[in-house]
């Protein structure tokens, strides 16, 4: 049957590390919380791409002044901000922006980090040098600044954000699987691979690759919520996100109102990305628990 | 121990080139025209070259004989004459018909007794002449139609915008292309030259929104931000090792396992929020501290008391592995087995051997005084650096956020330094490697 057989072989490092992580249900909570503001931003990505397609003004732009700053109600579950709009359907299309930024920083940070860490790692000499100069003086930069920098010459926008943070964020991860590679490197399953013959890209990205996944999965997690923070800090700013509802926007626009009582546009946008932010915390601390074998047997 | 510092200060060459490297890049590869990033499109093309002038922005970017010039904008004819609307006629899909003398229309006159190159793409009619401000044009190269040529000239003492003349005689000349560019007498002189005589000279040029050299922005700066950050982490470092220590002692405790939680959730909370609910509550509502200005000690409280919070979390979590780490160590079993008090063992074994990290992490954290804190000093009107760098993002002044990168990335450099030289100071095992 199929299940001795799977008794024979054992668990996978991933199928061990799912169990782990289901018998908490910490991460589990998390993982559904990530979930649901997964639904919001697919939701707010659909509202936005119908009304952009019917060139009509969307329901998260249109203003209502004689609905200004209404409390929490039915009508409006999270009330309504100075222009009479409804902060409940702007704070979902806050979710749409911020999981953008989350993937899209994603999908330039960690092509760089995983290709340059194993080029590193794997054949050492002259590219561990230039490599290794590299991160080392990308990590020499201030992050934040840098990441103002970036977006001050692309120009302000969604552009300039994803630029600054997926250039500048790379350089943990690289060194990571750098360091993992030189170690899987004089492994004797590399070896053998060699010995047949394989190619220098088939080993690396075929055989070692696999082996230091786990890194990149919970780089991606940690740094998921370090880019939702950083946009919210540059459009709260004003050189990130303009004219969409992002939750910087919407704090800055709250800010002023929060003086004169009006506080549920503050605590809500704060709120939202509280959440979020800790569900992916804590969702990659226990990623790392269940992906590292060697944390788990010391921590016991 | 002297080779051990020299062999480390060398390694640093490459890093600091590194930051000129990259700077350079971003700044003047990429921002492509900082001219019009700071002052905007709608200025006279000779604003925008006496900006680059004293920027060193026209010079080529690494080296070259020739370099750009704004008194002529390239053109192509494709949709509109542009410059040239006095001039000729445009005619779609042809380009520009001149029929007689055509004066050059300049923005403004040339630099004087220069070399220039105007560069002109042209077919003539049948019978027709040109001259171009009488001087001899080489041939660059030509096809069935249209020739490409390059005219030479020196500009005299005294340029005017009105100089350049074509003169056609006896048809027509179709211009289909047309660029003007400046000679440099040195190939050498370029951008990156320029940039790098700054630096040696610790010159970090001109904000364009402030009008003050950049060095001066910086010293007001950088007490400000001292007398924020200084307290911040102090603080912060000060209460992250003590719940660390009280972590590791109480180890698996209800106090640790809340303090481990309390220290996610502090890392959650946005700094903003920090921010806008300190400010509202502590501000405004309570009436404690001032929440604008930077005129005594009581309008850094809040800031500090912010800064403080808000970094506790990561460090604290940070302390607490280190600790627990140096915990499962066989020379504490050995300790405890012993009979070494609990106190002694936290105090003097680990505490001690924990002080690398410590100490690496406080030393990478001193350039951040220098820098100062974007958001706090923002929101709470401290005339720090980091009050400077954005209000230069968002004038885009070029040349003091490239001077605030610049500093930041070289301190950092030093301080890597300088942790590497306490580390082999302190831990003998690093000196042999």
């Amino acid at each position: 049957m199929s299940t001795t057989a799977s008794e024979v072989q054992g668990r996978s490092l991933w199928g061990d590390a799912w169990q782990q992580l289901r018998r908490s249900r910490l991460a589990l909570a998390c993982l559904w919380i990530i979930g649901l503001y997964g639904v919001a931003a697919l939701f707010g990505e659909g509202q936005y791409l119908y009304y952009h397609w019917q060139d009509r003004a969307a329901p998260y732009n249109a203003t209502h002044l004689d609905l200004q700053y209404q409390a929490p109600a039915l009508a409006h579950p999270c009330g309504t901000d100075g222009l009479g709009r409804d902060v409940g359907i702007r704070l979902l299309q806050g979710a749409r922006i911020a999981f953008q930024v989350g993937i899209v920083t994603s999908l330039i940070a960690i092509p760089i980090g995983v290709i340059l860490g194993c080029l590193a790692g794997y054949f050492g000499g002259r590219t561990d040098d230039v490599i290794v100069w590299l991160f080392s003086t990308f990590a020499a930069i201030p992050g934040l600044l840098f990441i103002f920098a970036i977006a001050m010459v692309v120009g302000k926008g969604l552009l300039g954000i994803y630029l600054g943070i997926g250039l500048t964020t790379w350089v943990n991860l690289c060194r990571l699987i750098r360091a993992e590679v030189m170690k899987h490197k004089a492994r004797p399953y590399v070896q053998a691979a060699r010995a047949l013959g394989l190619s220098h890209a088939r080993i690396i990205f075929r055989h070692i690759l696999p082996n230091v996944f786990h890194i990149v999965i919970v780089t991606f997690t940690l740094r998921f919520s370090y880019a939702i923070g950083t946009e919210v800090f540059m459009s709260f700013l004003g050189i990130g996100v303009q004219g969409e509802p992002s939750w910087g926007l919407m704090m800055s626009n709250a800010r002023l109102r929060l003086w004169y009582g009006v506080w549920w546009e503050m605590a809500f946008s704060t709120l939202a990305i509280f959440v979020i932010v800790l569900a992916f915390n804590l969702l990659g601390d226990a990623l790392r628990d269940a992906l590292d074998p060697r944390l788990r047997t010391r921590e016991g | 121990m002297l080779r051990f510092i020299i062999r480390r200060v060398w390694q640093m060459i490459p890093t600091v080139f590194g930051v000129i490297l990259i700077t350079f890049v971003l700044f003047n590869v990429v921002g492509g025209s900082p001219a019009t990033m700071t002052l905007g499109k709608h200025v006279s093309p000779r604003a925008l070259e006496e900006f680059d002038e004293q920027r060193g922005f026209n010079k080529p970017l690494f080296f070259g004989g020739w370099a750009k010039t704004r008194a002529l904008a390239a053109e192509t004819f494709a949709q509109n004459a542009g410059a040239w609307r006095s001039g000729g006629e445009f005619i779609a899909h042809s380009g520009l018909r001149l029929t007689n003398a055509v004066t050059v229309p300049l923005a403004f006159p040339l630099q004087a007794t220069n070399t220039y190159r105007l560069t002109l793409t042209y077919r003539l009619t049948e019978g027709a002449e040109a001259v171009f401000h009488g001087v001899e044009p080489q041939t660059l190269a030509f096809s069935k139609t249209w020739k490409t040529v390059a005219l030479d000239f020196r500009t005299g003492a005294q340029p005017t915008a009105t100089d350049l003349v074509v003169r056609v005689t006896g048809g027509a000349l179709d211009l289909r292309a047309v660029q003007l560019q400046r000679g440099m007498r040195n190939p050498f002189d370029s951008q990156l030259a320029f940039y790098l005589g700054q630096l040696a000279h610790l010159d970090f040029g001109v904000s364009s929104s402030l009008n003050q050299p950049v060095s001066t922005l910086l010293k007001q700066g950088v007490g400000p931000s001292l007398m924020l950050m200084f307290p911040i982490l102090l603080g912060e470092e000060l209460f992250a090792i003590v719940l660390a220590l009280g972590c590791a002692f109480y180890r698996n405790s209800l106090l640790d396992r809340s303090l481990v939680v309390i220290a996610v959730a502090l890392m959650s909370i946005n700094y903003l929020a920090w921010i806008v609910g300190g400010q509202f509550v502590l501000g405004q509502k309570l009436g404690w501290f001032p929440v604008w200005g930077f005129e005594s000690w009581t309008y850094l409280v809040l800031p500090v008391i912010i800064g403080i919070i808000s970094g506790l979390g990561g460090n604290l979590r940070f302390y607490r592995t280190i600790m627990l780490d140096e915990m499962y160590k066989d020379y504490i079993r050995t300790a405890i087995a012993k009979g070494v008090s609990k106190s002694g063992v936290l105090f003097k074994h680990v505490l001690k051997n924990a002080m690398i990290p410590i100490v690496t992490n406080v030393v990478i954290a001193l350039p951040f005084l220098y820098t100062g804190n974007f958001l706090l000093e923002n929101f709470f009107g401290i005339p720090g650096l980091g009050y400077l760098g954005i209000n230069a993002i968002n004038s885009a002044d070029v040349d003091v956020v490239r001077a605030l990168v610049f500093i930041g990335a070289v301190l950092f450099v030093v301080a890597n330094l300088v942790t590497d030289l306490l580390y082999a100071w302190l831990d003998p095992r690093v000196r042999l490697e």
